[in-house]
């Protein structure tokens, strides 16, 4: 019983640390939410229907874009877009030249190892029912922390 | 008393072994039970972590031990056949190289993906979860879930270690081993997993190598006490220590016969029981057969552990049943 008493006292000790750190869990490894906020947003778009719409001049419009400006704004930053097959954003957000990436991907999506795949989300308008995810670069959980908790606020279940 | 050479050995065991045994039961279904319960709450959590992967495994492959001692248990009470003439007392070292085995591998292959895993810096993903309405990182319900399922094992594990040397029983003895060690799995993984939660992304994948070294080791430490036994090393205590102490007391027990001028012992395990061949140097050249038949039913008497039993008259003792152990 001294083990389970020792467990309880590292858990509690680690708690504290934390804290006092002045810590949020989770943290980004490379830190990206940080650098997004009151900045810029890189942001793949490959098209996908009615979901995700790009016009001749690369403008990209549709519900989920407009999910993703919303997040943008909540963070207090503007949205790049770039256009791209989606295996194109894949290797973007592999390579840090990206820090989402969205299209007609939903949670069947085979992309799961090289890249943060956030929940499936199936309210989103014109998606047909399906549970649509979003791509973020691999581990950076605090911004996937961040952006599942703004879509579920926004179109969550 | 034991009949007159009707069978070899035997296959029932006293009343204290019989309690021990009955205990022993309860607790691995109560194990298993209890294993299967934390297996399926990590399924829930599982998410992205190395180390919450690697401790799951873990977690399903200590069931295997159980297993193995249950079914053997069935086989190890049948008597003696003519198909089968020493029992099937190697049925509780089968499944132990059995267990050995299977954790040898799995935690080797586990250690590799954790180092592969560590050198292709892939940061794992822990995304949120939705509770009454509230989003969570799902990292602390897998800290919540380890923390629970971390109390187990303190009880199970005491509870078998104190059984397996009643039973002379090696496979519940190296199960108790395991379960006593099984808090180290469950703290590093929550520490692998508030590595992500800080950003060290790395701490998941050391914590996953850590998880993976001890299944190795577990498995190296199985097969080999498993193996040992199979091929038939001298007779050791339950924990491997030391030679089995039931070895001196029979030839002690030989020598003070007043036919016997010498007398020595080649004894091997069967898994929970022993297998023994005494060999003795009579003072005269003609030794009465009720003498020998004395000498076995006398041994037998010694332990319940040993009932199976021959004894040998021989002109000089043989040489590897004498003198110092090579180590």
């Amino acid at each position: 019983m001294r083990r389970v008493s020792a467990v309880t006292a590292v858990l509690a000790l680690c708690a504290a640390v934390l804290t006092g750190c002045g810590l949020s869990i989770p943290t980004d490894p490379d830190g990206t939410l940080d650098r997004v906020t009151g900045d810029v947003l890189r942001v793949g778009a490959s098209p996908s229907g009615e979901l995700v719409v790009v016009t001749s001049t690369d403008a990209v419009s549709g519900p989920l874009p407009d999910l993703v400006t919303g997040f943008a704004e909540s963070r207090d930053a503007r949205v790049v877009w770039t256009v791209g097959s989606e295996e194109d954003l894949v290797d973007a957000l592999e390579t840090g030249e990206l820090d989402l990436a969205i299209g007609g991907m939903t949670e069947a999506t085979p992309w799961t190892d090289r890249v943060s795949v956030t929940r499936g989300f199936s309210g989103i308008p014109a998606s047909g029912g399906h549970p649509v995810v979003i791509l973020l670069p691999l581990g950076e959980n605090a911004l996937q922390s961040a952006l599942e908790t703004y879509l579920d606020g926004e179109v969550g279940p | 008393m034991i009949g007159r050479m009707t069978s070899m050995g035997r296959t029932d065991l006293p009343p204290e072994q019989q309690a021990a045994l009955r205990s022993a039961v309860r607790w691995e279904w109560f194990t298993i039970a209890y294993t299967c319960v934390t297996i399926a709450l990590i399924a829930l959590v599982v998410g992205g972590s190395q180390a919450m992967k690697t401790a799951w495994i873990e977690d399903m492959l200590s069931l295997i031990p159980q297993i193995s001692f249950l079914v053997a248990l069935l086989l190890i009470r049948h008597r003696p056949t003519r198909g089968f003439p020493y029992g099937l007392h190697r049925a509780m070292g089968v499944g132990h190289l059995v267990a050995g085995v299977a954790l040898l591998a799995i935690g080797g292959s586990l250690a590799v993906e954790s180092v592969i895993g560590l050198v292709r810096a892939e940061h794992p993903a822990i995304g949120t979860v939705t509770v009454f309405g509230q989003t969570v990182w799902l990292g602390w319900f897998m800290v919540a879930v380890m923390s629970v399922i971390v109390i187990g094992p303190f009880f199970y594990g005491h509870a078998k270690a104190k059984l397996a040397p009643v039973l002379h029983n090696k496979v519940l003895y190296a199960d108790a081993d395991m379960a006593k060690a099984d808090w180290t799995t469950t703290v590093a993984s929550i520490v692998g997993v508030l590595g992500i939660g800080i950003g060290w992304w790395w701490l998941d994948g050391a914590a996953a190598l850590f998880i993976s070294a001890g299944i190795v080791w577990d498995g190296w430490r199985n097969a080999r006490s498993a193996v040992l036994d199979l091929i038939d090393q001298r007779a050791r205590t339950h924990d491997d220590a030391d030679p089995h102490p039931l070895a001196d007391r029979i030839v002690q027990h030989l020598r003070a016969q007043p036919w016997v001028a010498d007398a020595s012992v080649r004894m091997r395990d069967m898994g929970q029981v022993f297998h023994v061949e005494a060999f003795v140097v009579p003072r005269r050249g003609r030794v009465r057969l009720a003498r020998v038949e004395d000498a076995r039913a006398g041994i037998a008497e010694l332990d319940w552990k040993v009932q199976d039993v021959v004894v040998i008259p021989v002109e000089t003792l043989p040489d590897e049943t004498r003198g110092k152990e090579r180590s």
